[in-house]
This record gives C-alpha cells, structure tokens and sequence, in this order.
C-alpha cells in the first residue's frame, strides 16, 4: 500500500469531513462519537456492525460501496450513555484514498483483520500507520481480530495481535460476528476508554 | 501500439463530448494520485507479458483466428464513423424511470447452466434539486415457460456474482457460451471476463489484444471480425480494450454499444484517471481495483437482455445511459439495502475525470433515493434532506402510491381502449391504411380467437421522441417466460436496426414483417417510434389498425405516464 499522504479535499479547505454537526453542547452524561471501521476487504467490518447494531449476522458476503452509515446508543454502568455514529468503509483498495473522508473528526477507529489471513493482518497494520499520521491525535483505536470462531484456521497468533496492540497504545480483542462473541465487549470497552468531556 | 490518452483516440469522442460544462471539473486529484500510486509499486510481473514485441506471434496462436472469414475495418484512423450519442433506454412497465433490467436465464441451452430466476424488486430514486434518478427493476420470471398464466411467477433471488469461475478457455461449457464480454488492457492483461476466472485467461486475453494490435500496428483499427455464426466486436478506448464474442445475431451496433456501456460501468467506478495508472505502467493490473464489482458487470450484461439500445440526441444533462449504468450499480450492489451509504461514483457522460458523492438511502425494499453531491463532506446535508423528502414522502402518501402501482403495473395490452373512430382520426399522423374495415371493434374483438390483447397484439414499446421517454407494455401471455422476453427483444433489437440502418437510404417510415413467431409492426414518424408485436396468425389490416388505436392510448395517459415539462433530468 504506497500511497497513504494523499487526502480527498486536501486543496478545498474544508476541514470539517463527514463530522455530525455538533447538535449543542456536548453533555458529559450522553456522548455521540464518530467511529470508524477499516480493515482489508473481507474481514468483517460490516458484520461486526450488523451484529453490534441490529443483532444480525449474514453469511452471505455483501460488499460494502463507498461507506455505510449507521448508528447505536450504548448504556453504560455508570448511567452514561453513548452514541455511536459508525462509518463502515468498503475494504476495496479503490476505496482506500477516500479514507480520510471517514476517518477524518473520528473519536474511535476499529480497525479489524480476520485471524485465518496474515495478508489482512498486514493490511490492518497499514491502516494504524496510516491514522497515526492523519487521524485525530487523540483518537482511540481498537484493534480487533474478527473470525475468531475459526480457530483452527487461525494463521495470525492472537500474541501477535496483543503485541501489534501494546505497541501502539490500542486496545486489542479478539471478536466473532458470526457467534456475537465480544462484539458488544468491543463497543462497551470503547466507550470506557473514552476522553469524559469535563463537565462545564 | 501503446495507445495512450491522447486526443489520438478518436473513438474516446463520445465520452469526451460532453455536453455540460463540468461543475465539478476540479478532479479528485488524491484518488489520481492513489490510482497512480499504485501504478508505481505495481510489480512488474510480466509472467504472461503478451508480446508487445511480436503480435504477430500472438496472432497464430488463436484458435479461432483459423475460422476468420471476414475482417471488417475501417482505413481512416480518426474516427470518421460518427459516434452517435446513444440514449439507452430499459423497458418500463409503464413508468418511466422504472428500468425493467431483468435477469436472464443464462445461456439456458448449456448444460451446465441453470435457470436464474430473480426478482430484484423495484425501486426509484428521485434526487435533489430535481435530479431523478435511479430506477427500479421488476423480474418477473415463470419458470415453466408454459401454463403459468403470469400471475404466480416465482420469485426468487438473482444470486449475484460471478458465475461458472471454474471455466476458462479450454472449458467446452466456456467455449459455448453465447455471449462473452472481456476487458483487457492494452498490454493484454484481462481485467473482467463474463464468464470464467480473469486470470486463468490471460492466455486469451493476450490474443485478444495481439489481434488488436496487429491491426493498429497496419494504421487501421479493428471492429468486427465475423467467424461463422460468431461475432466479435472490438472497442478501444485508450488503454482499455473491450471485447464482445457472441453468437446471438444481435446487430453490430447493439453489441458495439453495450460494450461502451460497459466501459461506461467501468468509468462510473473508477474515473477515466485510471488510464494514468497505464501510463505510468503499461503492465498496470486493474483487477484489484475493480475488486467485488463482478456483480455490477453481470448485472448490466444480463440487463442487456431486456434494454433496448436506441440512438437519439438527447439534450437533457442526466443521460440515460449514466441513469442506467447508475441504478444498475445501486440495484446490482446489496450493500446499499442494508443502511444508508455514501460513496463515490463518476457519471461517465457528465464528466468522465471527476468524482461526485451518491447518498443512497432505501426507503423501502422497493424504492430508494439518491441524492448526488459534489461535496464529499456533503454526508450529514444530505441526510437532512432525506428525512425531510421522506416526511413529506409518506405524509402525501406518495410512497404508498408509487408501492400501488409498483404492483398494478404498467399498459397491459388487454386493457387497450376500444376503438373510438372520432379519437383516431384526431391523430396527426395516422399509420396509412387507406381500406381500413369498418367492422364494429367489439364484434372484431370475438372474432379473434387467442391470447393477447385485441387482435392479436402481445407486446409494444412507444417512443416519445420529443420527451425522449418511452413506454411498453407489460409482458402478459403468450410471451410469460423470460426466454420469450428475451427473445421478442432480440427482434425489436433487429427491427430497430433495419429501421435505423444508416447509408441506406433516407430512414424507413414503417415496416409489417410476418414469421413463424410473430407479426412485428413498426412505425417510425417525427413524433415518436412505435414498435408492436402480434400473433403470427393477425391480420395486417388489423394490426395496423391497433397500432393506432396504441398510439391513440399512449397520448390519452400521456400525462400519467410520461414526464412532461421542461427536462426532468437536468441539473
């Protein structure tokens, strides 16, 4: 993956990108944060989002154009609430200059390789890199290893995942779209580990 | 041979003829340099690297170049041929922005093949400003060709992706294929194949564009190269080439435009800056780039089937040929259904160098809305929009309307008015027919025995020429399966072409041909275009006749089914 300085509206000033408008002050009880989904084509980014926000999980493969939208409020313990606004990125390489339309103004960026493809797990790196240099400086980020229900076809180490992780100051888990399993621990320890607006 | 961009390239005419000053010229230079990027650190793999040195080579090595009889080319270099701007235009059932795009049964006489039935659904989109686009597809497919009376069609999904991957040009099931689409790029190496996995027919490919180059390098240019029953058209555009081998007898021109709309489905994914990525590597490999777009392809090439190419000037700023590759690229795609979604599509025929931004929202399984954008941060606006063209949507009941005649239909033939004699005299142009019987209709009405609409008729297609719209009807018996469909469009698709053919003479007003499956009348004036199909067995006189009393039909609904006022596709 060469190209990674080159971003969609460089020239036109407009800083803003595919940012909610802030719609009043922002309430230190109920945060709306934008995240974002990258990862290799194929890996599950949109299951993972199907699962988490409508419960749902398609085994047949829908390729995602451009990026999809959808959003879930999450209660948590200490009786907050958060509202994610997920952008789901298409994984096609055509795609990836437009990344930064997505991932520009994110809070959260999950980015998520499939445990049975080293390939993608490169490709998730790439995706780090590439928000460490453009993404917001203190935007928090997942790494996330989907398919973990196919263990026995596991080529990616789950202590390569923990240590890519640990590395890079991300919070890792391992996930199943399919099975549901972690998906809500993903999206719960997110919003833990977000920056509280102080309270004014 | 290495063709570049250039204006050399005459044949890019009808891309590069656009109509509209390009609001949006200023081009995505980020995906241009992504696209070119990747050129860069593309290996240069050239495992199959396909005699750029030696076509000549390449030449022999095609088994079916043995079977060549006939090469048409054309000696001028530059583009002499007109490129007529092509308007297509898919069957609706009555409405106009409902594409028909329905999908075939593939190659139904192969063995290997099965019968796809598919009901996509039906949707439209209208877009902001007055930008309606979009269009739904209704698939009706009986699967028992007969017996079914058209009502009880199964419905079942059109399974999407590509087919038959296991194929490739060894394969006697590939080889029987009847219609074969390939893009490859200049240097040989494929990137979309109809049928059978891309790389396992570089081999082929690179015979393809040998055959090409060999006729360049001889300063001409190849179009069509006749081999028995099979016809294979070439068109290049730049460093793309595309190729069609088919054995259908579908004219020249129609398959020669369905593969620029290809080349336009290409184009509405990734831009024409693509063709940097060849000249900054001419080993370029684009396959990536189309990733996951197979079903967009094989989805247009299946519409095929049911569009009719027709060829017209057209004023309005929304060609229908981007409305279709458009709709076929939102319907084709599933993801789309799934949430709202906001992605980066090129309008071929408005500016094939930029992106715009298309919000794609459904609002139900049947119909979606689009809204283009020039903005890329244009997301959350467009959003807004859309609930508030929703509200107003479903509080004036408009959804429920378009739901209710999404499942009326369109004109059916057997609900064509009785003929009035006053009315159809009010027409300005009336087919001649100077011993028209003065028989009562409803006493003729008995006398025909059969299925169909009033004497005879099955099927028609009216052309408003002024509007630029066109209407036909619903598919009811005798033609229920889509074998007949298709069928009856192939020969719509060659009267249209006898109607239309160029150099012969002034164009022809009207034509009655009669064989063992059909009478085919057509009817050609400034005013519109009517095509009509009939019982084998009708009468001439008759028939002609209903042809009046259809256009006299067509003009009484004119206001509900077609759109009227000033252009309703303009920007």
């Amino acid at each position: 993956m060469g190209c990674s300085s080159s971003l969609p509206d460089r020239n036109s000033g407009r800083l803003g990108g595919l940012n909610a408008e802030n719609g009043g002050a922002p309430d230190a009880k109920n945060l709306r944060v934008k995240l974002v989904l990258l990862g290799d084509s194929g890996v599950g980014k949109s299951c993972i989002v199907l699962r988490f926000v409508r419960g749902q999980f398609d085994p047949t493969s829908k390729v995602t154009v451009g990026a999809s939208f959808l959003s879930q409020t999450i209660a948590l313990q200490d009786s907050t609430t958060v509202k994610f606004e997920i952008w789901d990125t298409a994984g096609q390489e055509r795609y990836a200059a437009l990344a930064p339309l997505y991932y520009r103004g994110a809070a959260v960026a999950v980015v998520v390789y499939d445990i049975t493809s080293p390939e993608s797990f490169n490709k998730a790196q790439y995706w780090v890199k590439e928000l460490q240099k453009h993404g917001s400086p203190d935007i928090v980020m997942a790494l996330v290893g989907n398919k973990a229900d196919l263990h026995e076809n596991r080529e990616v180490p789950v202590q390569d995942g923990i240590d890519y992780a640990e590395k890079n100051g991300m919070f890792f888990i391992e996930t199943s779209a399919k099975t549901a399993d972690n998906i809500n621990q993903l999206f719960e320890e997110i919003a833990k580990r977000l920056p509280r607006p102080s309270s004014s | 041979m290495s063709s570049d961009s250039s204006s050399s390239i005459s044949n890019d005419g009808s891309t590069d003829q656009n109509p509209n000053p390009s609001p949006t010229a200023k081009p995505l230079d980020f995906l241009q340099e992504r696209l070119a990027s990747i050129a860069l650190t593309e290996p240069n793999g050239g495992a199959e690297s396909p005699s750029d040195q030696e076509p000549q080579a390449g030449v022999s090595n095609g088994s079916f170049i043995e079977e060549i009889q006939e090469v048409v080319q054309n000696n001028q270099a530059a583009g002499s041929e007109a490129v007529v701007e092509e308007v297509s235009e898919s069957f609706t059932h009555g409405v106009v922005w409902r594409d028909n795009s329905e999908h075939e049964v593939d190659a139904p006489s192969s063995p290997s093949s099965s019968g796809y039935a598919g009901e996509r659904g039906s949707s439209s989109a209208t877009s902001e400003s007055g930008i309606g686009e979009g269009g739904e597809d209704e698939i009706r497919e009986v699967r028992n060709d007969d017996s079914v009376d058209g009502v009880s069609d199964l419905q079942q999904s059109w399974v999407p992706g590509k087919r038959h991957v296991d194929e490739d040009d060894a394969s006697i099931s590939w080889r029987k294929r009847k219609k074969h689409f390939f893009i490859l790029s200049n240097s040989g190496k494929p990137i979309y194949s109809r049928y059978g996995d891309e790389h396992k027919l570089a081999g082929f490919s690179a015979t393809l564009q040998a055959i090409i180059s060999f006729v360049e390098n001889g300063g001409d240019r190849v179009q069509l190269v006749r081999a028995g029953k099979h016809q294979v058209v070439f068109l290049v555009k730049g460093p793309i080439y595309l190729v069609c081998i088919s054995c259908t007898e579908e004219p020249y021109e129609s398959l020669r435009s369905q593969l620029e709309l290809i080349y336009g489905q290409m184009l509405l994914i990734l831009t024409k800056s693509v063709n940097r990525c060849f000249e900054k590597n001419p080993k370029f490999d684009m396959t990536p780039l189309l990733g996951g777009t197979d079903v967009v392809f094989s989805s247009l090439i299946h519409s095929f089937n049911w569009s009719l190419v027709l060829s017209g000037a057209q004023k309005a700023s929304l060609h229908p040929d981007d409305m279709l590759l458009l709709s076929n690229f939102v319907m084709s795609s599933e993801s789309f259904r799934t949430s709202e979604s906001f992605s980066p599509i090129c309008l071929p025929r408005y500016n094939p160098m930029a992106f715009l931004y298309a919000y794609v929202h459904y609002l139900d399984v049947d119909t979606y809305l689009m809204l283009l954008t020039t903005k890329s941060d244009a997301f959350y606006h467009l959003k807004d929009c859309r609930l508030r063209i929703e509200t107003v949507l479903l509080k004036s009941n408009v959804l429920s309307e378009v739901q209710r005649s999404l499942l009326d239909g369109g004109m059916r033939v057997e609900d064509l008015p009785v003929d009035t004699s006053p009315r159809s005299g009010i027409l300005s142009a009336h087919l001649g027919q100077h011993k028209v019987p003065t028989e009562s209709p409803e006493t003729s009405r008995e006398e025909y025995i059969g299925v169909g609409g009033p004497f005879g008729l099955w099927h028609f297609i009216y052309r408003s020429i002024y509007l630029d719209q066109y209407v036909s009807s619903e598919f009811s018996p005798p033609i229920n399966s889509s074998r007949q469909q298709k069928r009856l469009y192939r020969a719509y698709q060659k009267l249209y072409a006898s109607m239309h053919d160029r150099g012969v003479g002034p164009p022809h007003k009207t034509q009655f041909r009669r064989d063992e499956n059909y009478v085919l009348l057509c009817w050609v004036t400034p005013e519109f275009e009517l095509y009509a199909a009939f019982d084998p067995l009708a009468d001439k006189a008759l028939a002609i006749r209903t042809c009046n009393r259809v256009c006299q039909w067509v003009k009484d609904v004119e206001n509900e089914i077609f759109l009227l006022g000033a252009s309703p596709f303009s920007w």
